[in-house]
């Protein structure tokens, strides 16, 4: 697309993504260990731990992303490697990100997908969302999704 | 062309549905062929209900199998006049027609069946006892299988209901184990503060009448790990099995298995006498001390920060006790440990009579579920799995098999050592079910997947059935054989009943078959 925007590539985006997956768990997992939800005998008694977990894993991507994604459409994997997301209509090289909840509230949930690439039984769900960046757009379902696509800042 | 199919297809639906129009919804308990766990309710594992023997076992046939809906089957079933009863996990306790295999009830449940099923009469009503493993004991009307009570005990934040209840007059007793010995794999986890005990219910209601843990002292911090996650002990002790009970001085015995953490206590890999009435300790003897594990133990070669150190060998008695009396009159407690000895005490006393190691043990036994009696010929069978466990090696040479001993002496009359089948590791070739006896013969299952049947006085192999393959199955679940583990196999006249499949423990074989076993009239 001529538009002033370049698609970001897609060894930039699998970067951008690895240091993503690395940053919010490693975030999460802090937590845990700081609140000490997954401590004590009767935090097992309910499932409450799984709503506690959940949580922390959003409270964690917020923290790490949510200024970014905010202000320039960027989390930090993506920041780090010159990427940005903006939406699919923008085209006009400096205009602003996408909006803020359309990038927490729908894109971000499939975010979580290629945690479950080491499931094998659900495999077919990150595949879904992975497969069409093979295409000339270059765009996930979640981009598709969120109506979203990722270019070079 | 699809026409003629649907109209096989509901030809062949309407033969099925037509052969179990005759059952009759409702069970016959006018006969019952096992007490408890261990057929009688001191776990002789001795079936006096049987024909089977050394000279007709040949005659032993598959009359079906019955396809369970999970791998893993932990449950045992109860044989009456006319009824198997079956947990049949991810579907439900279900009864099926003794001779057909026709279901006369379900009820429904989600949960992991993991006990032997029992009969017990309530007034008018006949009720059948089953362990949900995390949700607690349930009782259901056995006539229908609707549901009478079901009691989640909060003794412990988190009890695992492993061991089969017993039952006896207007009480159900109820061992607990304790499920942080699986919980402490996670590292944010702060190891451990629950124990194991033991529980008397009342039998009409579920409600309880006393509990008494196997470790009496509050838990307290002993440390820390990764700057905020607080560790506890003493902890663990749990009791995984079913208790023998001594009718005519009204007791309960039972084992525990180890700590979870430090500091270790007394009361862990020991045994315990207790009253029926009150739960009051009338002795307890531990046989191995300082013994600290958990399954955290098997990650990151002993370096997870939940594995106590120092380690133990993990060595619980998880085999029920079995109240014995011998040839010579005198009654003893019989207990074997995953340490692959075998103990005999005085039950009066705790008092050790003699003591006999057969094994290497390990985390998987030695004696994993249990050992049977033949009190007239003076033996206990014993046997050994010795598995391998990558993680936790156990010292010296493994030999499995099943060891005869001589119930006054100890001594080893016969062993018979199996031979592995092939070198995969689904391929262990020990075994850890518990084995059966009845008449002047005993039964076993291996790992390996094999059902066997030996003479009692010598050890002479008699039959062998090689269950790892699929079976056709009665109902709409394929069958699959595997690994025989867990409670082992049951003996009800002419029937020999077993699952196969459990591969609940490393990596054996699963399946989920309920296989039942006929004696062949002599000219077949």
């Amino acid at each position: 697309m001529n538009d002033g925007l370049y698609l970001a590539s897609r060894r930039r985006r699998l970067a951008a993504t690895a240091v993503d997956a690395i940053c919010v768990p490693t975030l999460t997992l802090l937590l845990v260990l700081m609140t000490g939800i997954l401590e004590d005998a009767q935090d097992y008694v309910s499932n409450l731990w799984m709503v506690q977990l959940l949580g922390l894993a959003i409270a964690s991507y917020l923290l790490l992303n949510g200024y970014g994604l905010w202000h320039r459409g960027q989390t930090l994997g993506k920041r780090a490697f010159g990427i940005a997301i903006v939406s699919q209509s923008t085209n006009v090289a400096g205009q602003g990100p996408a909006p803020f909840w359309k990038l927490v509230c729908v894109r971000a949930l499939f975010f979580p997908l290629m945690f479950t690439l080491v499931v094998p039984t659900i495999l077919i769900l990150p595949l879904l969302d992975l497969v069409l960046i093979f295409f000339p757009a270059r765009r996930c379902l979640h981009d598709f999704v969120a109506g979203t696509r990722v270019v070079r800042r | 062309m699809v026409r003629v199919f649907i109209l096989v297809l509901s030809l062949c639906v309407a033969e099925v549905q037509a052969n179990c129009d005759d059952v009759s919804s409702t069970p016959n308990f006018n006969r019952s062929y096992s007490e408890g766990w261990g057929i009688t309710l001191s776990n002789t594992r001795y079936q006096s209900s049987s024909v089977l023997q050394a000279e007709n076992v040949n005659r032993l046939k598959l009359k079906w199998a019955y396809g369970l809906h999970n791998t893993t089957p932990r449950a045992y079933p109860l044989v009456t006049g006319d009824t198997i009863f079956i947990g049949d996990s991810g579907l439900g306790v279900v009864a099926l027609a003794r001779d057909t295999g026709c279901q006369r009830w379900l009820y429904a449940h989600e949960g992991y069946i993991a006990s032997a099923l029992l009969h017990a009469r309530v007034g008018a009503r006949d009720l059948l006892i089953f362990n949900d493993r995390i949700a607690g004991v349930y009782a259901l009307d056995a006539s229908n299988g609707t549901l009478i009570w079901h009691t989640h005990l909060d003794d412990e934040p988190l009890p695992w209901y492993s061991g089969t209840p017993l039952i006896h007059g207007a009480r159900l007793y109820v061992p607990i184990a304790s499920q942080e010995v699986g919980l402490a794999l996670n590292p944010f986890y702060g190891c451990c503060t629950t124990s194991g005990g033991m529980a008397a219910l009342d039998l009409a209601t579920g409600a309880k009448i006393w509990y008494r843990p196997t470790i009496e002292a509050p838990a307290q911090q002993t440390g820390d790990h990764w700057f905020f996650v607080q560790k506890y002990g003493p902890s663990g002790a749990p009791v995984w099995g079913a208790p023998s009970f001594d009718v005519t001085r009204n007791v309960l015995y039972y084992g525990t298995g180890q700590n979870y953490s430090h500091p270790t206590t007394d009361t862990s890999d020991a045994l315990f006498a207790v009253h029926a009435d009150s739960g009051e300790i009338i002795w307890q003897r531990q046989f191995t001390a300082d013994d600290a594990y958990t399954a955290a133990c098997n990650l990151m070669a002993l370096n997870h920060p939940n594995c106590p150190k120092p380690t133990g060998p993990d060595v619980d008695f998880g085999a029920p006790t079995m109240l014995a009396t011998t040839p010579s009159g005198r009654q003893l407690l019989i207990a074997g440990q995953k340490s692959a000895e075998v103990h005999a005490l005085d039950p009066l006393n705790g008092e050790l009579v003699w003591s006999r190691r057969i094994g290497r043990g390990g985390i998987i036994g030695g004696v994993h579920w249990g050992l049977a009696a033949n009190e007239a010929q003076g033996l206990v069978f014993a046997p050994i799995s010795d598995k391998s466990v990558l993680d936790f090696p156990s010292p010296g040479k493994a030999s499995p098999g099943l060891y005869a001993l001589d119930m006054e002496s100890g001594e080893v009359r016969w062993h018979f050592t199996r031979d592995p089948r092939c070198a995969e590791v689904a391929c262990e070739y020990g075994l850890s079910a518990a084995p059966l006896a009845t008449n002047d013969i005993v039964i076993t299952g291996s790992m390996d997947g094999y059902l066997e049947i030996y003479r009692a006085s010598d050890g002479k192999r008699l039959w062998s059935f090689d269950a790892w393959r699929k079976f056709e199955s009665i109902n709409d679940q394929p069958a699959q054989g595997g690994a025989f583990d867990a409670h082992g196999p049951m003996v009800a006249d002419d029937l020999l009943l077993v699952s196969s499949g459990y591969g609940y423990v490393g990596e054996q074989r699963q399946g989920n078959a309920f296989l039942v076993f006929e004696m062949a009239a002599e000219d077949e």
